[in-house]
């Protein structure tokens, strides 16, 4: 009885609040009705071409004939749960995913650290070449590092010519030390990005003080402006990782190592087409992004989060 | 502000220490300077190590024991020759494949350690379909539609992401935190996007009218970003009461007042969006379906089907692209594909 009056009751007060909304006859009713309409346009385009999809998503992992998407079936969700591969993917994806995400956060600090406080010849240059590559998609990072380390690869061939060795035996694009490069050089941008953005707020005077008052440089660095960065350190950590699970185009080209998005990609390709458990992965890894996401800025307070 | 005491730390003697210390602390603790170096180092070091800081960092416990002479100290003699070295191969991974494409898409042939035998511009043509071979036989028309369709992702941008950056901006209300995370950060791949929506809507998914709404909501959190980072830099409760108050209605106040003011960010970011958008890969691999070939297949196709140079001269088509959008980015105030705005 209490929880259904109760229930009417909270009813009642959001129809009331959608009244005075749509019709507003105070200030603060009319405040909400901006906020709702500034609002409605990126809603209107998020649900259709996002929450929609996902939720068809859900049908598609839940569908027993998945042609014609008909009847109901937890068959895909089993497969996933009971196959020791999917967990091997999952490994493969979270190990290299985590290691290429360290290495880019901690080139990105150096960085961040020279830009800020040493005076740099080229700095607008070196500006622009760390922020490029935010632009590339990942088929053109493959073929980048096809550039360097493939066959025909610049450091290949200058190695091989050093040494005398071969190049075929040289190159190392399609390795799986090839496709971490081109994840840092895909993340590493990323991480630079919002690195910048922390290093730019933080205390100098607090700095110039520890210095003055005889700490050496790493000390200065480790009591001083780590603390402060810190947040940005953890914002930095959860974008990259983000955009590291995200990756496909490098991966589709280089095909050296079997993570997540290129296992989507094969259960729906010709001949293996399981769209259901391609769905299933897709909303696992979803789910796993934004509790990434959430549960990453719990830590940190400030809004130091960028792309 | 950049200046981090290069020259003082090193040169400093004692009673330089003491003058510096003592100017410090009368900043931050009040007059009760002592005279000898030492205590005035402890009391500082102290209140350095507890307490709340007047910056608003967290206070962490500092390692124990006295701070050293930074005379003696490793980092401050190898600190900066190495963080440099480090910058410098950063830099050099990030160019050197970008320059070393660009080179040898005008060389004739790729054996060696550097490509040779230049100037050519045959690839280039077998590139752009001028050829009398090559993986497709015209890349233009699916260039001209790629951009076509990231232009109309990058206006739809600017309809949505504008009006949702103002009130994330501008007012505080109850779902403020939850909104600014959906809008300000791209929740589903584009991968597992592109699979659902070619599910979703069989009809129409894979129409322009489909790539352009995926494009559009792909790309939405760095045009609101940009925006947002442009609205706070202006205040906008101000200008906004100065119009009401001057007799302007508020959709007038909004579309002739605020808008032209984050006239900058808008433009900087409708070019990132609009860059970003025009060889969105992981979307577009799931979701077209070809006639014409969207720019990023025709990438895709070049990368994985033709020879090393013919693919060079691809990839270089797009830097062309990326190039003019920076350039234009550097002219409108922007350094490069940054969200925030410079200094």
């Amino acid at each position: 009885m209490s929880v259904r009056s109760s229930a009417t009751a909270s009813v009642r007060r959001v129809a009331t609040l959608a009244a005075a909304t749509a019709r507003p006859t105070t200030e603060r009713d009319r405040e909400r009705r901006r906020i709702a309409i500034m609002c409605l346009p990126f809603f209107a385009l998020a649900t259709v071409a996002g929450f929609v999809p996902l939720a068809m998503l859900v049908r598609i992992s839940l569908a027993e004939e998945t042609v014609w998407i008909e009847g109901w079936s937890l068959e895909a969700w089993r497969t996933l749960a009971t196959t020791a591969e999917y967990r091997w993917v999952a490994w493969n994806t979270l190990w290299f995913v985590g290691l290429a995400t360290l290495v880019s956060v901690a080139l990105g600090v150096a960085v961040s650290h020279v830009l800020e406080k040493y005076e740099l010849p080229f700095e607008r240059a070196v500006v622009a070449a760390v922020s490029f590559p935010i632009a590339l998609p990942g088929i053109i990072v493959a073929y980048l590092i096809i550039v360097l380390l493939g066959r025909q690869g610049l450091v290949t061939n200058a190695i091989a010519v050093a040494t005398g060795q071969s190049a075929l035996d040289l190159a190392s694009a399609t390795a799986i030390t090839g496709l971490f490069l081109g994840y840092v050089y895909s993340l590493l941008p990323r991480a630079t990005m919002v690195l910048r953005g922390t290093y730019a707020e933080v205390n100098v005077q607090a700095e110039e003080a520890a210095r003055a008052l005889g700490a050496s440089r790493w000390q200065t660095f480790y009591h001083v402006t780590f603390p402060e960065i810190r947040p940005g350190i953890v914002a930095a950590a959860i974008l990259t990782f983000r955009s590291g699970l995200a990756i496909f185009g490098t991966v589709l080209i280089l095909q050296s190592h079997r993570v997540l998005t290129l296992q989507i990609h094969d259960e729906i390709s010709v001949g293996s087409y399981d769209p259901d458990i391609a769905a299933a992965i897709g909303l696992v890894y979803v789910a796993f992004i934004v509790a990434v996401t959430f549960v990453g800025l719990r830590f940190i307070e400030n809004e130091a989060v960028e792309i | 502000m950049t200046e981090n005491t290069d020259s003082t730390g090193e040169t400093i003697d004692g009673s330089n220490v003491n003058g510096e210390s003592n100017g410090a602390q009368n900043e931050r603790c009040g007059p009760n300077a002592t005279d000898e170096s030492k205590a005035d180092r402890d009391t500082l070091a102290g209140a350095a190590r507890g307490g709340p800081r007047p910056d608003g960092g967290t206070a962490t416990a500092a390692a124990s024991g006295e701070w050293s002479r930074s005379e003696t100290a490793y980092s401050t003699l190898f600190g900066r020759p190495i963080l440099v070295g480090v910058v410098s191969i950063v830099v050099a991974f990030l160019t050197l494949p970008v320059v070393v494409t660009v080179v040898s898409s005008f060389a004739q042939s790729a054996t060696g350690v550097v490509p040779q035998g230049f100037v050519t511009l045959e690839h280039w043509r077998q590139v752009l379909g001028f050829g009398d071979y090559g993986v497709r036989s015209n890349a233009l028309p699916g260039l001209a539609f790629s951009l076509a369709i990231a232009t109309g992702g990058m206006v739809l941008n600017v309809v949505i992401g504008v009006p949702v950056a103002y009130a994330l901006t501008r007012y505080d209300f109850v779902a403020r935190d939850v909104v600014n995370t959906i809008a300000i950060l791209p929740l589903v791949p584009g991968l597992i996007l592109g699979i659902a929506f070619v599910q979703t809507y069989p009809e129409h998914g894979r129409s322009a009218v489909g790539l352009i709404a995926g494009y559009c909501l792909l790309k939405s959190p760095y045009m609101v970003l940009t925006v947002q980072s442009s609205f706070q830099s202006m205040d906008l409760v101000r200008l906004e009461e100065s119009a009401r108050s001057l007799g302007a209605s508020w959709p007038r106040t909004f579309l002739t007042i605020v808008v032209p003011h984050a006239k900058r960010g808008i433009v900087a970011g409708a070019i990132i969006t609009w860059t970003l958008a025009a060889a969105e890969f992981n979307f577009t691999y799931m979701v077209a379906s070809g006639s014409p070939d969207p720019f990023a297949i025709f990438l895709y196709r070049n990368i994985s089907n033709a020879t090393y140079l013919q693919s060079a001269a691809a990839v270089s088509v797009y830097f062309l692209i990326v190039v003019a959008a920076i350039l234009v980015l550097q002219v409108i105030g922007n350094s490069g594909f940054t969200t925030t705005r410079q200094r």
